[in-house]
């Protein structure tokens, strides 16, 4: 029985891991459709999000079965609930990383001649999505520690790129739509990064029981 | 091993106990009861010279307790009775010991009574005027008996059950004792029980077969390690559910996983979406490959089940550096793309020219214009063609061209006189220095170098510019310099200008005139001459050429 459970929960972890990694390749490859102005590229992220929608169905599927059928406790009660917690937000990364990409088809703009800093913004946030995949596949408290600790630097990031925008946008012959546009996309970027900082916790949750900000 | 030794020899003190108990029970039973007849007649014999003597007056006096004494009439009905009411008591005559008194004398029976649920003894006589006299006596019954001796034998119980357990721990100590001191590990040195030796020997024989193929396999493992570890490739063994058996560190440098990963699942230390693909076709039992990125390469994986009975095993995951293929597989494409644009080019103008002449439309003055141009064209083809034929016997090596004894300096003077008028006509000053210097070499292919790059020197030049060339030796190297006051070369392009029809600039290539296949000759020609090509440029400023013949 308990083999079978085991079984289950790796199979769960193997899910969990492919559709990290399906993330990690969505907001990749927005990212680089969105520097290189590919639309190409970037008509091919709407397919990564629905794959990513797929997997969390199928997760929470698998998820639902095991809390139902094994009853689980203690330890493997914290993974089955955060496993169901986390496919959330990486469906909302997926989700996203899609929406830059579309901003990308339909304004087709081109970020990589912008002198902002939308670039190193989209390399802060990739880092903080593998960094926090890994913090799961690796069960490392300490790497998701430091995925909370560096949602400041693309929270700062954002800052820049939305005061960069407002000095532009002040000067004369300044276009608008250009300029809302980036900050869409900077914004996504950085709601990426707060779901990457919600994995993270809940990957602290899983392993020691407590949320960050909690005392154990 | 203790628990059972304790527990049987419970039992056999248990067993004993309740054995002899019922032994002496059933001895002791039969005595007491014939105890009981025997007092028990002697006591009729009593009562009866009294009953005979003193009659009913005898009886009542008399007290007894425990016994029953009953006198019957010769007709059955009861006379006294010292524990009933006689008068309600019914005929006795039809028992059993009356009976055998009346006939007899004396009579005897041993009866069970349904009322008093207990075992009586009774004892009757026939007195000389025809009446008989009963004596009876309940017997004692096996409980009772036993009920009084429980005490004693609960005691005594008690008494074998801790002397056994006392016992009992004690010898299970004392024989288990040697069997946990067993040295295992050198089994036939153990010599307490002579009835382990059989099994001890076994234990010792099968200890140097397992070292024995351990150390075999040792062997081996540490062959295959020696093996894998040297490899330029990255190996990888996984069983059937992914999980990784063996790794070469080049793998593990390549997946990027530590020292740990070996039981791992692969999934776990590279996520790549490419790889698990791979890796499912793989499981499926299908071979399968891939060209990803890895390490900074490109590396081709290929991934091929392990097939035994008929189901997939495992997978064996190799992987190799494709980057440079891939980069001679791009230069290749490119260089046909090249030639047969570069020879496309002068025959389309060639064939334009041509047609207009043919049909007529053309002014007989602009005839020459138009002839100028086809012979121009038809020069740069053929220059071409020359630079491409030179670079493919270049290509195929230069063992049919002798080498001698040259004078570097009278070489690079002639390349520069003949390129004099093209200076002029760029408006560029051309200066030769420097000092006689002899080189082993291919004449024709030193030349080549000294003019194709004063050649470019001059093209790439601007207006007013200089071209300085120098020739002199450095410690035992000789060298010669191409410097001048160009347009430079961008430092992302410097590594390529090498390259057969690279083009900094492609949209001014034509105007400048060159074929794109200078510099590639140039590399290639010094290449044959073990000579080094040192280069260093600064957009707008210009380019320094060294060539450093050892």
């Amino acid at each position: 029985m308990r083999l079978k459970f085991d079984e289950q929960l790796e199979l769960l972890n193997n899910e969990m891991i492919t559709m990290g990694a399906l993330c990690e390749n969505a907001i990749a490859t927005s990212t680089k459709a969105l520097m290189e102005g590919n639309v190409a590229l970037a008509e091919s992220v709407s397919d990564l999000s629905g794959q990513i929608e797929q997997k969390e169905r199928n997760i929470e599927g698998m998820c639902l079965k095991l809390l139902m059928q094994q009853q689980p406790v203690a330890r493997d009660l914290r993974t089955i609930s955060s496993a169901l917690k986390m496919v959330t937000d990486m469906e909302r990364i997926g989700h996203q990383s899609a929406d830059i990409a579309e901003i990308v088809t339909m304004a087709n703009i081109s970020a990589s001649s912008d002198t902002l800093y939308i670039h190193e913004m989209a390399l802060a946030t990739i880092k903080m999505v593998t960094d926090s995949i890994d913090a799961f596949v690796k069960k490392d408290v300490a790497i998701a520690h430091a995925v909370v600790e560096y949602d400041d630097v693309v929270d700062d990031y954002f800052d820049r790129v939305k005061n960069t925008l407002i000095q532009r946008l002040s000067q004369p012959g300044a276009d608008g739509e250009y300029a809302l546009d980036l900050l869409m996309i900077a914004k996504y970027f950085e709601r990426i990064g707060d779901h990457a900082v919600n994995i993270a916790q809940w990957v602290m949750f899983s392993l020691t029981g407590s949320r960050e900000g909690e005392e154990s | 091993m203790i628990k059972r030794i304790f527990r049987s020899t419970c039992l056999v003190a248990v067993a004993v106990l309740v054995a002899s108990l019922i032994l002496v029970m059933g001895v002791q039973y039969e005595y007491f009861a014939h105890a009981q007849q025997t007092q028990l007649s002697s006591q009729l014999d009593l009562a009866k010279q009294g009953v005979i003597h003193e009659g009913m007056g005898y009886l009542e006096d008399l007290s007894v307790s425990g016994s029953r004494v009953t006198w019957i009439a010769a007709d059955g009905t009861v006379l006294y009775d010292n524990q009933s009411d006689w008068d309600d008591m019914e005929n006795h005559l039809e028992r059993e010991e009356i009976q055998e008194a009346l006939a007899l004398g004396h009579g005897s029976s041993r009866r069970y009574s349904p009322t008093m649920m207990e075992q009586f003894l009774y004892e009757a006589v026939r007195l000389p005027d025809g009446s008989v006299l009963r004596l009876s006596t309940s017997q004692h019954s096996l409980v009772t008996l036993l009920m009084g001796m429980l005490p004693s034998v609960g005691l005594v119980l008690l008494l074998a059950l801790i002397l056994a357990l006392v016992l009992a721990s004690h010898t299970a100590k004392r024989v288990v004792e040697p069997l946990n001191q067993l040295d295992l590990d050198h089994p036939l040195s153990n010599v307490q029980y002579d009835e382990l030796a059989p099994l001890l020997r076994r234990i010792g024989n099968q200890q140097k077969q397992l070292s024995l193929q351990e150390s075999e396999l040792r062997r081996k493992k540490d062959e295959f390690d020696a093996v894998t570890a040297s490899m330029n490739e990255g190996l990888a063994l996984l069983n059937q559910k992914g999980y990784i058996l063996s790794i070469n560190p080049k793998a593990a440098a390549l997946l990027g996983a530590d020292k740990t990963c070996v039981g791992a699942d692969l999934m776990t230390v590279n996520r790549s979406l490419q790889l698990q693909k791979l890796l499912h076709a793989a499981q499926g039992g299908q071979r399968a490959e891939c060209v990803m990125e890895l390490g900074g390469g490109r590396y081709q994986l290929e991934a091929s089940p392990v097939i035994s009975d008929g189901s997939v095993s495992g997978v064996a995951l190799l992987m190799f550096d494709v980057t440079e293929r891939e980069q001679a597989e791009q230069m290749r494409r490119e260089f046909t793309a090249n030639v047969s644009h570069e020879l496309k080019t002068p025959l389309h103008t060639i064939s334009g020219c041509a047609e207009l002449m043919m049909q007529g439309l053309i002014k007989p003055e602009d005839e020459k214009q138009f002839a100028t141009q086809m012979y121009q064209e038809a020069q740069r083809m053929i220059h071409l063609v020359e630079d491409i034929l030179r670079l493919s016997r270049l290509d195929e090596g230069a063992e049919d061209m002798t080498r001698e004894n040259v004078d570097l300096y009278a070489l690079t003077q002639t390349a520069v006189e003949s390129l004099r008028p093209n200076a002029q006509e760029a408006g560029v000053t051309l200066q030769l220095e420097g000092e006689s210097v002899n080189v082993e070499g291919i004449p024709q292919l030193l030349s080549v170098i000294a003019f194709n790059l004063c050649d470019n020197a001059i093209k790439y030049n601007r207006r007013g510019g200089s071209v300085d060339v120098r020739v002199y030796r450095e410690g035992t190297d000789a060298c010669l310099m191409v410097k001048d006051t160009g347009i430079g070369i961008p430092p992302e392009d410097q590594s390529r200008i090498f390259e057969r029809f690279y083009r900094v600039d492609k949209s001014h290539s034509k105007e400048v005139g060159g074929t794109g296949l200078g510099l590639s000759i140039v590399k290639h020609a010094a290449m044959i001459h073990q000579a080094k090509i040192e280069m260093h440029s600064v957009v707008g400023e210009g380019t320094t050429m060294t060539v450093r013949f050892p």
